[in-house]
């Protein structure tokens, strides 16, 4: 017995066919040779010519059916190893159409893992399994269906032609003897005799056909429920099986040359800045601009937040970035993992806030900086103003604000901006119209509402002055005006938590007074730390106003600048206050800072931004008065200038208290003045006190014009209102 | 410097393969997921690696659309007794070649450069696109290379 690679030869596996092909040809040669004759003479010469095609037609699809593959997946060699794995499919539910389709999945070769729904294809081995037919010998799939369903169809045509044309004979010939009679019965007979189970099973697969089921399904009873995910319909699964293009095969196609070189080095996808996905944590209102790039994002975010860690190892296209982070990282580790903390949101304040960027806008300070101010409320003016002035500061806040100065980049709205143009609008009410203010509201504006400074702020990071160090160095205004100038567009997007706002505003009147000295250490920030989350919540209002802080304290020195540093205070403070929890923790940071000694950097939270050294908390002031006009914003201002002040220096709090003057209007000029000068107080001595004194009083929801504004995480702000 | 050597001896070697399944929601007409496997987040753009799928699927869906052309196309067969099919191809077939044109194309300008090599699923038997990431072999990037080479090198056959 010949053996074929290594399979023993099975006769009996070729009996059916054998016997098929046997009788179908046979039977079909004797029906031509003795019955056609007669009948093409006598009846009509077309008769044969019918058959005859008939016949080819079932030879064809009889061989098709047969010779052609039913669609056999190639198999890598190793998987005659692994039978194993065939055998253990797992499973698991899809839903195909809206039907629950339970999908069988088996490793099929290293690593490579197959699914396919349980239903329809029942092996791995080949596609649409319908069932293997003895008669042909082969198992009918995908490919070869429809010449078997076209073989059967043919073949019961076939059989009733023959059957019918040999009746015919016998019946019109006279004498039934004879050896055309003879093999015409013959014929017939055989031809009954096969007739009953090919139409049978001709009829069985016209239903299968109609509703779109193989052999298997039907056998088994899968599709007992009648529903069948599988099926479009009775005519578009009949055409589908008769009319569509026939499937190549699989097995024995000629492997096409690898003809691609992989070779190093490697691109990498390039993380650009609009793919760059800022996601600000807030309160679940998330930002996310452009999630080209899930890890770039994600890098981006961490970064942002990351607990100083420094970014991964900086690859061609995230070159971008590289700068960035390491400004960032260097700049506040603390900022960062404040930022990315919590997500408070900040998009809350701003929008509770909306008043603020108009009315900074319109606020017109006293100040020096009204002019400036008058150039806020242009918003969508490059903060041109806030350059001049606020570049150290501004570029602090980068670092804080990663996202922010990202955005200009990525155009994506600054998770600062919100924050920033609340805060920003609310210390520039306070403030004095500083250039800060402008800055501070044109990012508002950008948001929609003012952060004008905050863009400002941000357009200075986005110059690359993502260090601290520029916080401190005062003397960017070259920076400054051309992040200004630049990109107002940004409009702040995600939210940077308020904390981070916050931080680089106290940052930048870190900056601001940086010339004070040994006040400000931006690297102090870090310790700062403790509420990330508060501050987050204050978000915009917190960060616009810490940024009309500093704007304000980067104004000249003149005369405002104390103003507007109380009254930034304020106007951060006024955010802080909205919320209890913030204040407690700006509290908190307040009276970690004092031990700290000025570090208004690390205090993203308004009261940090009381407490950043008195210079600062001047400029910040500063920054709040132009946001006067509004009163929740002077609410705000005062507050948290009051609150910086208080914290960051002894001396401070008196000036302060004066730069909140000018911001407030009268009526909440005595609240924040009563609140401030609870809130100077409490920095400071929350440092070594408990905090929680400090913000209560500005907590208090009864505080005339005190909104409370409540965050994702839960946290309430009470801005003054 | 012995830098210079090394990189002329630079090559690559297979990390891993991915794999992305048959999208079966519509069906069992062939089409594959577009979800965009985790490994390949640091290899190539999300965007670059959709529109290549989407384009396949549709080459898909071109191939074993029912018309007028695979209708008559069929019919011609049928008449033929199928021996039309040893002078011409058929549709289907007319679509893999340009599927297996355009997998080579995305190959050499996308991939390859990024390390990746895009396998017609044809080979799979339709049932994957196996994606095969590509280390550096140089570099001291993170690489498993260890068994999935080895078993991706069994499983190339």
């Amino acid at each position: 017995m010949p053996a074929a690679s290594g399979k023993r030869f099975k006769p009996s596996k070729y009996v059916p066919v054998s016997a098929a092909a046997i009788f179908l040809v046979g039977a079909t040669t004797l029906f031509f040779a003795f019955t056609c004759p007669w009948l093409s003479l006598y009846v009509s010469p077309v008769i044969p010519i019918y058959n005859a095609v008939v016949f080819l037609f079932v030879l064809a699809n009889f061989s098709m059916a047969t010779f052609m593959d039913p669609g056999i997946f190639p198999r890598a060699e190793e998987d005659e190893d692994k039978e194993d794995d065939f055998r253990a499919p797992l499973y698991k539910t899809v839903e195909i159409k809206g039907i629950q389709v339970r999908m069988k999945c088996w490793a099929v070769s290293a690593g490579e893992k197959l699914c396919q729904p349980s239903l329809s294809p029942s092996s791995p081995h080949r596609q649409e399994f319908d069932h293997h037919c003895p008669w042909v010998n082969n198992c009918i799939g995908r490919r070869n269906y429809r010449y078997f369903f076209l073989f059967l169809l043919s073949l019961t045509t076939h059989i009733m032609g023959v059957f019918g044309f040999g009746l015919l004979y016998v019946l019109y010939q006279a004498e039934l003897s004879g050896v055309r009679m003879a093999v015409t019965m013959a014929v017939m007979c055989v031809a009954s005799l096969f007739f009953i189970p090919v139409a049978g099973l001709t009829g069985f697969h016209v239903v299968l056909v109609a509703r779109g089921r193989t052999t298997n399904e039907q056998v088994t009873g899968k599709f007992r429920g009648g529903v069948n995910p599988f099926t479009n319909g009775c005519c578009k699964n009949v055409s589908r099986v008769l009319c569509s293009s026939p499937a190549p095969r699989y097995l024995g196609r000629p492997r096409a040359e690898q003809t691609v070189l992989v070779r190093p080095p490697f691109l990498r996808p390039e993380v650009s800045d609009g793919q760059i996905t800022v996601k600000i944590m807030d309160n679940g209102i998330q930002t996310e601009l452009k999630r080209t790039k899930s890890k770039g994002s994600l890098e981006v975010t961490e970064s942002q937040s990351a607990d100083a860690e420094p970014p991964p190892p900086p690859k061609p296209d995230l070159s971008r970035y590289t700068g960035m982070r390491t400004h960032l990282t260097l700049a506040t580790n603390e900022d960062s993992s404040l930022l990315g903390k919590d997500s408070p949101p900040t998009p809350t304040m701003y929008k509770y806030r909306p008043g603020y960027s108009s009315s900074s806008s319109s606020a017109a300070l006293p100040h020096s900086t009204s002019a400036k101010l008058s150039r806020v409320n242009s918003l969508k003016e490059p903060n041109s103003i806030c350059e001049s002035g606020h570049k150290p500061s501004y570029r602090s806040e980068p670092s804080l604000e990663p996202e922010n100065f990202r955005s200009p980049t990525f155009g994506k709205s600054f998770p600062f901006d919100p924050l920033s143009s609340g805060s920003r609008s609310s210390s520039l009410k306070s403030a004095q119209g500083t250039g800060f203010e402008l800055g501070h509201l044109q990012s508002i504006r950008s948001e929609g509402t003012t952060s004008t400074s905050y863009k400002s702020l941000v357009n200075q990071t986005r110059n690359g002055s993502l260090s601290y160090d520029s916080l401190l160095t005062p003397s960017d205004s070259p920076d400054f005006e051309s992040v200004q100038a630049g990109p107002e567009p940004d409009p702040p997007v995600g939210y940077t938590s308020p904390f981070l706002s916050a931080r680089i505003a106290q940052q930048r009147e870190t900056d601001l007074h940086g010339r004070f000295a040994g006040a400000v250490s931006p690297k102090h920030v870090p310790p700062r730390e403790p509420s990330p989350v508060r501050y987050d919540n204050l978000s915009r209002h917190i960060v616009a106003s810490i940024q009309e802080r500093e704007k304000l304290l980067q104004q000249p020195p003149a005369p405002g600048r104390e103003d507007d540093a109380g009254l930034a205070d304020s106007g951060i403070q006024s955010t802080p206050g909205s919320s209890n929890a913030p204040r407690t923790s700006s509290s908190s940071d307040d009276s970690k800072r004092s031990p700290l000694g000025k570090n208004p950097l690390t205090r993203p939270a308004p009261p940090r931004f009381g407490k950043p050294e008195p210079h600062h908390a001047l400029r910040v002031r500063s920054l709040g008065s132009p946001e006067q006009p509004a009163a929740p914003h002077l609410g705000k201002s005062v507050s948290y200038s009051s609150q910086k002040t208080a914290a960051s220096q002894a001396g401070v709090p008196e000036a302060e208290e004066v730069a909140l003057q000018p911001l407030l209007a009268p009526k909440d000029e005595a609240q924040m003045r009563t609140s401030y000068s609870k809130s100077n107080g409490q920095p400071k001595s929350l440092g070594p006190a408990a905090p929680s004194p400090g913000p209560v009083p500005l907590s208090s929801p009864t505080r005339g014009g005190v909104k409370k504004v409540s965050g994702v995480g839960g946290t309430t702000y009470e801005i003054s209102v | 410097q012995v830098h210079s050597l090394q990189e002329l001896r630079r090559s690559a070697s297979l990390a891993t393969k991915v794999f992305v399944q048959r999208d079966y929601s519509d069906g069992t007409t062939c089409q594959f997921q577009t979800k965009f496997p985790p490994e390949l987040e640091s290899r190539i753009e999300r965007q670059l690696f959709e529109e290549t799928v989407k384009t396949l699927n549709g080459f898909y869906a071109e191939a074993e659309k029912i018309g007028g052309s695979s209708y008559l196309e069929g019919c011609l067969a049928c008449a033929t007794a199928y021996f039309i099919f040893l002078c011409m191809e058929t549709h289907y077939e007319k679509v893999l070649k340009k599927i297996s044109k355009y997998i080579q194309e995305q190959n050499e300008k996308i991939y390859a450069p990024r390390g990746l090599l895009l396998t017609d699923p044809l080979e799979r038997g339709m049932r994957v696109i196996e994606i095969s990431i590509y280390e550096d072999r140089c570099s001291s990037g993170s690489s498993s290379s260890g068994s999935s080479s080895s078993s991706s090198g069994g499983a190339g056959g």
